[in-house]
């Protein structure tokens, strides 16, 4: 990575940690002062931007983007239920529940021809929680998810949901030929938004995931990732109660993957019940409950 | 030297090395370094350096500013406070006896 490289994504880094812009600009004018006194490799002098940018926002005071919550028992139940008995459709809830039950799943079972893919699910999301469900390529993470959402019918249990919902897929969901703006005044319309709320609404989430979305670009020609915002922002408009994601940040890059979970916390914060799908383990002790769909008997490779 | 311990001991004294410097007379990170690697407790490099100077430009014992030096470019130039000179002395007497608490210990195993 070149100075100016190093140097640009540091300043994203800090802005992300949400450092005074002031103080953040004399940070990496020293730092570049820095790099052409020694003439050195910035990455051997300071290391990777999102690591110093961490040390200096830790010296300058700032709380880290997960604030004082922690939650150690969530890593250890994944893994510990590697390895440890029957593992499918056992949820962990690890901290005392904040809110009236949003999303309650109970026994959920769906075979597909002949093959068992989800048996005896059962998970209980409440206002202010978000689950994450992990599993392995093919454990049905996408199929309990859409059964959530409605769109596909379980072969047995049921599925409750108090409130709205909104429901963001892994992929497609968007409209080729339509602009972002007019994406939001469609999926607005659906939930009684009129369209200049929906227009604003859609933007006001947008610019949370560092993207601006009132040019005039078709879905076809957005990147895949921005595909993938487009994707979450429609899922949020509206405000639902139960937001239901299905690994909405395929694509996205390292800054924009940070952003996704600040604005999960954010949604968490507001009372929202969430239920993301994700594979990335360590992000697992952000989120308060854990419901692993990985079947013991069968070990993919 | 072992880099892990050097890294333990420098976290523990490089604010009171930085501060010292300082009380000889103001200076930039770059320059600091250079002094600091001199004085042969080994290379400090920058990601460790700056937010040491951050800190202590937070809690009040140097303050820092913007200048375009005698030859050359703008650099960030960090002077001690009278707070800082106080806590330099301060703490360097403590320094003292706890280092010679832990030389007497160490050099017993050295004259055995």
């Amino acid at each position: 990575m070149n100075h100016d490289g190093w140097l640009h994504a540091l300043t994203g880094e800090l802005h992300r940690r949400g450092l005074d812009p002031n103080l953040s600009r004399h940070v990496v004018a020293e730092a570049a002062a820095h790099l052409r006194d020694s003439g050195e490799a910035p990455l051997r002098v300071f290391g990777p931007p999102e690591t110093y940018a961490a040390a200096v926002a830790e010296s300058v005071g700032v709380p880290r983007p997960q604030t004082g919550r922690a939650w150690p028992d969530a890593s250890a139940g994944v893994a510990g239920s590697a390895g440890t008995g029957r593992a499918a459709g056992s949820a962990r809830t690890v901290r005392s529940s904040p809110g009236p039950i949003r999303l309650d799943v109970r026994g959920i079972s769906k075979r597909y021809r002949r093959r068992p893919v989800l048996s005896g699910v059962d998970l209980t999301v409440r206002a202010g929680e978000i689950a994450a469900v992990v599993g392995a390529n093919g454990a049905g993470k996408s199929t309990f998810l859409r059964i959530c959402a409605g769109l596909i019918s379980p072969d047995r249990g049921q599925v409750r949901v108090h409130g709205s919902l909104g429901y963001c897929p892994q992929s497609g969901g968007t409209n080729d030929y339509l602009y972002p703006d007019e994406h939001f005044v469609l999926v607005g319309a659906g939930r009684g938004l009129p369209r200049a709320t929906a227009r604003a609404a859609g933007r006001e989430h947008a610019a949370a995931l560092d993207w601006d979305p009132s040019g005039r670009t078709q879905a076809r020609h957005l990147s895949g990732g921005t595909r993938q915002k487009l994707n979450l922002v429609m899922a949020a408009l509206g405000e639902p109660d139960v937001l239901l994601l299905d690994e909405p940040y395929q694509g996205f890059d390292r800054g924009t993957y940070l952003d996704f979970w600040q604005q999960l916390w954010r949604w968490r914060s507001a009372g929202k019940a969430i239920v993301v799908v994700t594979h990335l383990l360590n992000q697992l002790d952000r989120v308060d409950t854990v419901l692993d769909l990985t079947p013991t008997r069968e070990v993919s490779a | 030297m072992d880099q892990e311990r050097r890294g333990q001991w420098l976290r523990g004294v490089l604010d009171l090395c930085v501060l010292a410097l300082l009380h000889r007379r103001e200076s930039y990170g770059y320059e600091l370094a250079q002094s600091l690697d001199a004085t042969g407790i080994g290379p400090i490099q920058g990601g460790t350096l700056y937010p040491v100077l951050l800190r202590l430009q937070r809690t009040g014992l140097v303050t820092a500013q913007w200048r375009e030096g005698a030859s050359g470019p703008a650099r960030k130039y960090y002077q001690i406070t009278p707070a800082g000179s106080e806590t330099l002395r301060r703490t360097t007497v403590d320094w003292d006896a706890f280092a010679s608490g832990v030389g007497t210990i160490l050099r017993e195993v050295q004259t055995r």
